[in-house]
C-alpha cells in the first residue's frame, strides 16, 4: 500500500452552487463546501471523529444524482456540481430537524446549554416551534430510567438525539466501545455494552462521551448549580493530577469551580481528559481543605498564621539544620499534584539551595 | 399459482382489478410454500407490492409494514428512527378509524422524506411500496380516512432480509455484524455471528463467500470484503477467547435425549454446537484424530492454520459438546448399534474418496498419481509432524480447476516441486476457483493450461512419465450456463511429467450404510434425504452437509447443520418437522426472485485489500500468507456497508 502524505495529495476541482474551488483528493464536500464558504448545517459531525453520517441536516444535492447526499460523509469527486442551498434541500432539512425536535423535550430553560445549543440554533433558523410538529401525533416512548456505563454519568434518552457521538469517540478515540446503541426505531438509546456474558461495563469514566454531546443527554452526576454559558468564566490552566500537563478550562462561576471543560486545539491533551481531570475538582471548595499555613505553638497545637511567618520559620529550621548537620540530612519528597514545572525547581531548590542529592517523588513507584 | 390481482414492481404496474378472473394470467410460481392451507393474499417488497386477493386488508397491512420497518430500524439515523414511528402512529390511527384528510397528505410528504434522506437502504426501500400504492390505489386509502371505521385486520409474516443474508446458506446477519464493528463493537459482532456460525476464525479465511458476489456495494465500487471482517472480529477476541474458554460454563442439560453426530466436519460442528445449545446431550465421533473435516485435512495451512480450527473446536467442546476421536462407524461401531443407543444420529460424512476421470490408464494405478484429495489428507495429516514424504518426481501435473486443484499446486509448489502445472479444460473465465486463489497460484510459479484436457496417462515400467491432452474449444452453452468445451480433433500433445493428481471428483465412502443398517441412496452416490427436514430413509437418522449435497462449500454443509439441528430439534419433541417460517420466507423470495432498483447514491471508496507476505517468503513455508485488518482498516471497510436491509411482508388468510 502506498500512503500519500497530504502535501502530495491531488488537487480536484468541483464547484459549490457555481463557485469552482479545488480541494485535496479525500475530502468530504463538506470540506469544499467550508472552503468555499458556504454553510451546511450539522449536528453529528465533530472534526475529530471519523463522519458519522447520522442526523441527516447536512444533506446537498449533487449533480446526476436524484437522491440527497449527506456533505460530512460523502467524499467529493473530481468535476462534482454540488448544491449547498436551494428551496428543496431546505425542506428536506427543516422536516429532518422537525423529527429530531418532535423527539427532544424542548424544555430549555432549566437546560444548561441554552443559548450555547446547536439544535436550538437551528430550531431558530428553521423556523420551528413545538406548533409544527404537533401535527405528527407522535405518541411519546416511555423510558425507563437505567444505570449508564459508569455511575459519574447520568443518561437522558429524551434528550438524546441519537447522533453516535459518544458511541464513536468511545470507540476511535478512548479505544474502548464501552457504550453502544441498543434498541430499535424510535426505542434506541445508547447504552453500555456487556460484554460475552460479563456483567462488567468496560467504562474508565473518562467522560469524553459526556463531553462530546450536543444536548447534554449525557450529563456528570456532581451536582446541578452551572451556571449558563455567557456568566461562566473560563480560566485554562494546566490540570494537577499527573505530569502529563493536560490543559483544561475551570469553569468559574461567581467565585466558584463549578466544572471543567476544554477545547480540541489547545495543549497535548486536545481536549482529552481522564476521570481525575474532568471530575476530580470539587475538592476545590472542600471545606477540609487546608487554605492557610499552620504553625505549632508553645502548646504544641497547630494555629494559623501568615505566609510570610511560616516561610520564614521553614527557611530557619532548614538553615539550622544544614548548618549543624551538614547537608545530608536533609531530603526531598515531593508530590504527583505538582505541575512538571514545579517538581523540577523543587529538586533545583533541594540540589543547589539544601546542597543535597537526596531527592524523591511520591509517583516513582 | 399466485395470481395477480393489482401490483407494483419497479416501473412494472399489473392491474387486473377489472379483468375477469378466469383472464389474469399474470402468476408467480413457487408462492405456496410458506403455511399449507394457509392462502396467500399479498406481498410487500422494497420495489412494490403484489395484491392476490381481491379482499386483502390494503391499508392495514401498510401499517403492520411500516410498523415492521419501525422494528427493525437500527435507530441510527433521523428519518427512519423518527420519521417511521410516526408514519406508524399515523397509519395506526387510520386503521383504527381516527383517520384525518390532511393525515394522507402528511403521510406521503414524510415518506419521500424518509426515501430520500434515510442513511441506509431499509430507510431508502421502507416507503417504495406505500408510495407506490397511494398512488396507484388511493381511493383505499381515502375511503379508510372518509369512513372513520376500524379497518380489517390481516395475518403477517414478514422478514427483514438482505441480498447477502439471502445469498449466505446459513442466512448469517452480515449488514448487523458488519455494523458492530462500524461501532467498534466487536464482542456483539462476534456474538451476531456466533448465532448462526459458530466458526467465524474458519470462514473468515476460507469461505467462498456467496454473499459478495450479491454485493450491492460492487455497484459503486468494489463489494464488501465480508469474509476478512469476520476474520477481523474472530482474530480480535482470538486470544480473549482463549483465556475465559476456562471459564465458559456449559449449557446447563435440559433433556434426557441424547444425539450422536458422526464426523466432524463443519456440518457436524454446527449442529453439535446448536444442538448442545439447545440443551441436548451430543457427542461427536470423528474417525480421525483431529476435528475439522475437510477444512483440516483438505484446506492447506497456508489458507487456514489448525491452530484456528482447533480454537473453535475448543469453543465448542467448552459448551458441552462431547468428542470421541479415532472411532470410525461402520467399523467400530456399527450405524445400527449407534442408532439403538441415542434418540437421533445426524450422518454428516463428507466426501472424502476421489473419482475416476476417465483418462486411459488411471485404472492401473500407477505410481505417481495421486488423487487430490488424498495428497492434500497426508499432506495435512503428516507434514506438520515432519512425517511426510511427498511422491518422487521433478514435474507435477494438477487436473481440474477448482479450489482443489488450486490447493494441491500451491501446495507442490512448496514442498519444493521445481514445476507444477494446472490442466483445465476451460478458460480462465469458467474456473470455479476463486480469482484470488488463481491469481496466488499464478504468482507464486503455477502454470495454468487452459483448454486443455486429458486423455490419457503414459506409464511405463509400473511409473507415470507423462500425460497426454488434447486441446479443447469452447461450444454451445450446456444446462448450467458454461459454455461447453469440445475436443478439437487431432490436437493431442504430449506433456511429460512425473507426478499427476487429479483433483476433480470426490465422492463419499457409504460403506457404514450398506451393513446392518441400509438406507437409500441418489445415483450419484449421495444420501438420500427429504429436503424439507434433511432425515434420511430410515426415521431418527438425518443427514448433512457434503455426503448430500456432494463436494459443495463449507458453507453450505454448515446451513446443513443449522437445519439437521432444527429439525433433529423438532423429531425429539414429538413435532411436525420442517424449515423454520424466516426459511420457508427465504425460500419464497427465492422463487419470486425479484430485482432491486440500483443503488442511487454517490460513493467511490474502494475495498482495503489485505497485504500478503511476498512470494519468495511465503513459499518457504506453509504458514498464513497475509495478515488480517487492523482495527482503523476494518472500521472503514465496515463503513462502506450499505445495509441493504428490506423488508419482505407475507399476507395471509389466518
Ligand atoms: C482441498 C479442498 C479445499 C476446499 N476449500 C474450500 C474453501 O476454500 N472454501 C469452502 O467453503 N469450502 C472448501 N472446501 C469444501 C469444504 O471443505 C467442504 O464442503 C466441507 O468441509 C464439507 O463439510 P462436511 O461437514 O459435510 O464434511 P467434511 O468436512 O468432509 O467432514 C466429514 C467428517 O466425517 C468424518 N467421517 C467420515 N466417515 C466417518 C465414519 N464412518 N465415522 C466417523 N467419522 C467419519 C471425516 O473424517 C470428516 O472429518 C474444500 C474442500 C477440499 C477437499
Ligand atoms: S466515560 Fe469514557 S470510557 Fe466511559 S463510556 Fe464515556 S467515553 Fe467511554
Ligand atoms: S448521548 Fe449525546 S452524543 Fe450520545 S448519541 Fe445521544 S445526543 Fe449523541
Ligand atoms: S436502519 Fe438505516 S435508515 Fe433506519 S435508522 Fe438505521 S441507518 Fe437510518
Ligand atoms: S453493502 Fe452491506 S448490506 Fe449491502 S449487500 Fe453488501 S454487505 Fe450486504
Amino acid at each position: 500500500m502506498t500512503t500519500t502524505t497530504a502535501a502530495e495529495k491531488k488537487i480536484i476541482a468541483v464547484t459549490i452552487d457555481g463557485t469552482p474551488v479545488g480541494v485535496p483528493e479525500g475530502s468530504t464536500i463538506l470540506d469544499a463546501a467550508q472552503k468555499a464558504g458556504a454553510r451546511i448545517p450539522t449536528l453529528c459531525h465533530h472534526p475529530s471523529l471519523a463522519p458519522i453520517g447520522s442526523c441527516r441536516v447536512c444533506l446537498v444535492s449533487v449533480a446526476g444524482v436524484d437522491r440527497p447526499a449527506t456533505a460530512c460523509n460523502t467524499q467529493a469527486l473530481a468535476g462534482m456540481a454540488i448544491t449547498t442551498r436551494s428551496e428543496g434541500l431546505f425542506n428536506l432539512r427543516r422536516e429532518v430537524i422537525k423529527m429530531i425536535l418532535a423527539h427532544h423535550p424542548l424544555n430549555c430553560t432549566p437546560c444548561p446549554l441554552n443559548g450555547d445549543c446547536r439544535l436550538q440554533d437551528m430550531a431558530y433558523e428553521y423556523d420551528l416551534t413545538t406548533f409544527d410538529f404537533s401535527e405528527y401525533l407522535l405518541k411519546t416512548v416511555e423510558f425507563p430510567w437505567k444505570a449508564f456505563s459508569t455511575p459519574i454519568l447520568d443518561y437522558h434518552p429524551r434528550r438524546c438525539i441519537l447522533c453516535g457521538r459518544c458511541v464513536k469517540v468511545c470507540a476511535e478515540i478512548r479505544g474502548l466501545g464501552a457504550i453502544t446503541m441498543n434498541g430499535a426505531g424510535a426505542h434506541t438509546v445508547v447504552e453500555p455494552v456487556m460484554a460475552d456474558r460479563e456483567s462488567q461495563s468496560r467504562c474508565i469514566s473518562c467522560g469524553e462521551c459526556m463531553r462530546i454531546c450536543p444536548v447534554n443527554a449525557i450529563e456528570e452526576r456532581m451536582g446541578s448549580a452551572k451556571g449558563k454559558p455567557w456568566e461562566t468564566t473560563k480560566t485554562q490552566t494546566t490540570c494537577t493530577y499527573c505530569g502529563v500537563g493536560c490543559q483544561l478550562d475551570l469553569n468559574v462561576v461567581g467565585g466558584r469551580v463549578v466544572g471543567v471543560t476544554t477545547r480540541d486545539d489547545v495543549g497535548v491533551n486536545r481536549g482529552r481528559l481522564c476521570s481525575k481531570g474532568r471530575f476530580g475538582y470539587t475538592f476545590i471548595h472542600s471545606p477540609d481543605r487546608l487554605s492557610r499555613p499552620l504553625v505549632r505553638n508553645a502548646a504544641g497545637e497547630l494555629e494559623e498564621t501568615t505566609w510570610t511567618t511560616a516561610l520564614t520559620l521553614v527557611a530557619r529550621e532548614f538553615r539550622r539544620i544544614r548548618d549543624n548537620h551538614g547537608p545530608q540530612a536533609l531530603a526531598a519528597l515531593s508530590s504527583a499534584r505538582c505541575t512538571n514545572e514545579e517538581n523540577y525547581l523543587f529538586q533545583r531548590l533541594a540540589r543547589q539551595v539544601f546542597g543535597t542529592n537526596n531527592v524523591d517523588h511520591c509517583a516513582r513507584l | 399459482m399466485a395470481k395477480v390481482i393489482i401490483g407494483c414492481w419497479q416501473d412494472d404496474l399489473i392491474d387486473n382489478r377489472n379483468t375477469p378472473k378466469r383472464l389474469i394470467e399474470d402468476g408467480y410460481p413457487g408462492l405456496d410454500e410458506l403455511e399449507k392451507d394457509n392462502r396467500l393474499r399479498a406481498f410487500i417488497g422494497w420495489d412494490g407490492f403484489f395484491i392476490f386477493d381481491r379482499e386483502a386488508p390494503v391499508v392495514d397491512m401498510f401499517r403492520a409494514y411500516v410498523q415492521k420497518v419501525q422494528e427493525e430500524s437500527c435507530g441510527y439515523c433521523t428519518p427512519c428512527r423518527i420519521g417511521t414511528k410516526i408514519m406508524a402512529d399515523k397509519l395506526g390511527s387510520i386503521a383504527d378509524g381516527f383517520g384525518r384528510e390532511q393525515d394522507l397528505e402528511e403521510i406521503r410528504k414524510l415518506a419521500l422524506v424518509i426515501r430520500d434522506s434515510s442513511l441506509c437502504e431499509l430507510g431508502h426501500t421502507s416507503m417504495s411500496a406505500l408510495l407506490k400504492a397511494m398512488k396507484t390505489m388511493p381511493e383505499v386509502f381515502e375511503q379508510a380516512v372518509r369512513e372513520r371505521r376500524p379497518v380489517p385486520r390481516g395475518a403477517y409474516h414478514s422478514i427483514a432480509t438482505a441480498p447477502c443474508i439471502e445469498a449466505c446458506p446459513a442466512h448469517l446477519d452480515i449488514p448487523s455484524y458488519v455494523d458492530a464493528i462500524r461501532s467498534g463493537n466487536y464482542f456483539e459482532s462476534l456474538a451476531i455471528i456466533g448465532r448462526k456460525n459458530p466458526l467465524a476464525g474458519i470462514c473468515g479465511r476460507v469461505c467462498v463467500r456467496p454473499c459478495e458476489f450479491v454485493c450491492r456495494r460492487a455497484e459503486l465500487d468494489e463489494p464488501i470484503s465480508i469474509k476478512y471482517l469476520k476474520r477481523f472480529v474472530n482474530d480480535q477476541i482470538f486470544s480473549y477467547a482463549m483465556t475465559r474458554l476456562r471459564s465458559v460454563e456449559p449449557t446447563p442439560l435440559s433433556s434426557d435425549k441424547k444425539i450422536a453426530i458422526i464426523g466432524a466436519g463443519p456440518c457436524g460442528l454446527t449442529a453439535a454446537f446448536f444442538l448442545r445449545r439447545k440443551g441436548y446431550g451430543v457427542k461427536v465421533f470423528e474417525e480421525l484424530r483431529e476435528p475439522g473435516g475437510m477444512s483440516a485435512v483438505g484446506i492447506p495451512d497456508y489458507r487456514l492454520p489448525r491452530e484456528i480450527i482447533n480454537t473453535e473446536v475448543n469453543r465448542i467442546a467448552a459448551e458441552g459438546v462431547e468428542f470421541h476421536y479415532g472411532v470410525r462407524i461402520g467399523r467400530d461401531v456399527t450405524l445400527k448399534q449407534l442408532r439403538s443407543e441415542y434418540d437421533a444420529v445426524l450422518m454428516a460424512i463428507g466426501a472424502h474418496g476421489s473419482k475416476m476421470i476417465g483418462m486411459e490408464g488411471e485404472e492401473a494405478k500407477p505410481s505417481g498419481l495421486v488423487a487430490g484429495v488424498t495428497f492434500l489428507r497426508d499432506l495435512n495429516l503428516l507434514h506438520p509432524r515432519g512425517e511426510f514424504t511427498p511422491p518422487e518426481g521433478k514435474h507435477v501435473v494438477v487436473v481440474g480447476g477448482g479450489n482443489v486443484a488450486m490447493d494441491c499446486a500451491r501446495s507442490a509448489r512448496r514442498l519444493g516441486y521445481p514445476q507444477v502445472s494446472i490442466v483445465y479444460r476451460r478458460t480462465e473465465k469458467e474456473m470455479p476457483a476463486d480469482n484470488e486463489e488463481i491469481r496466488d497460484a499464478k504468482l507464486e510459479g503455477v502454470e495454468i493450461h487452459f483448454l486443455t484436457h486429458p486423455i490419457r496417462l503414459e506409464v511405463s515400467d509400473g511409473k507415470v512419465t507423462g500425460i497426454t491432452c488434447i486441446r479443447m474449444e469452447l461450444g454451445e452453452p450446456d444446462a448450467s450456463g458454461r459454455r461447453r468445451p469440445v475436443e478439437v480433433k487431432g490436437s493431442e500433445f504430449l506433456f511429460a511429467c512425473d507426478i499427476v493428481i487429479p483433483a476433480i471428483g470426490q465422492a463419499t465412502d457409504l460403506s457404514l450404510i450398506s451393513g446392518d443398517m441400509p438406507i437409500k441412496t441418489t445415483k450419484w452416490g449421495t444420501v438420500e434425504v427429504d429436503e424439507n427436514t434433511l432425515m434420511s430413509s430410515r426415521e431418527g437418522i438425518f443427514s448433512g452437509g457434503d455426503c448430500v449435497t456432494g463436494p459443495k462449500a463449507l458453507i453450505d454443509a454448515m446451513g446443513h447443520g443449522i437445519h439437521a439441528a432444527h429439525s433433529i430439534d423438532l423429531y425429539l419433541r414429538g413435532e411436525t418437522m420442517g424449515p423454520p417460517e424466516s426459511e420457508r420466507i427465504f425460500r419464497m423470495l427465492k422463487a419470486m426472485d425479484l430485482p432491486q432498483s440500483p443503488v442511487n447514491r454517490v460513493g467511490n471508496k474502494p475495498r482495503r485489500h489485505l497485504e500478503p507476505r511476498p512470494v519468495e517468503e511465503r513459499m518457504g513455508d506453509f504458514d498464513e500468507i497475509e495478515g488480517g485488518y487492523m482495527p482503523k482498516e476494518a472500521i472503514r471497510e465496515a463503513e462502506r456497508c450499505l445495509r441493504c436491509y428490506r423488508i419482505a411482508m407475507f399476507v395471509t388468510e389466518e
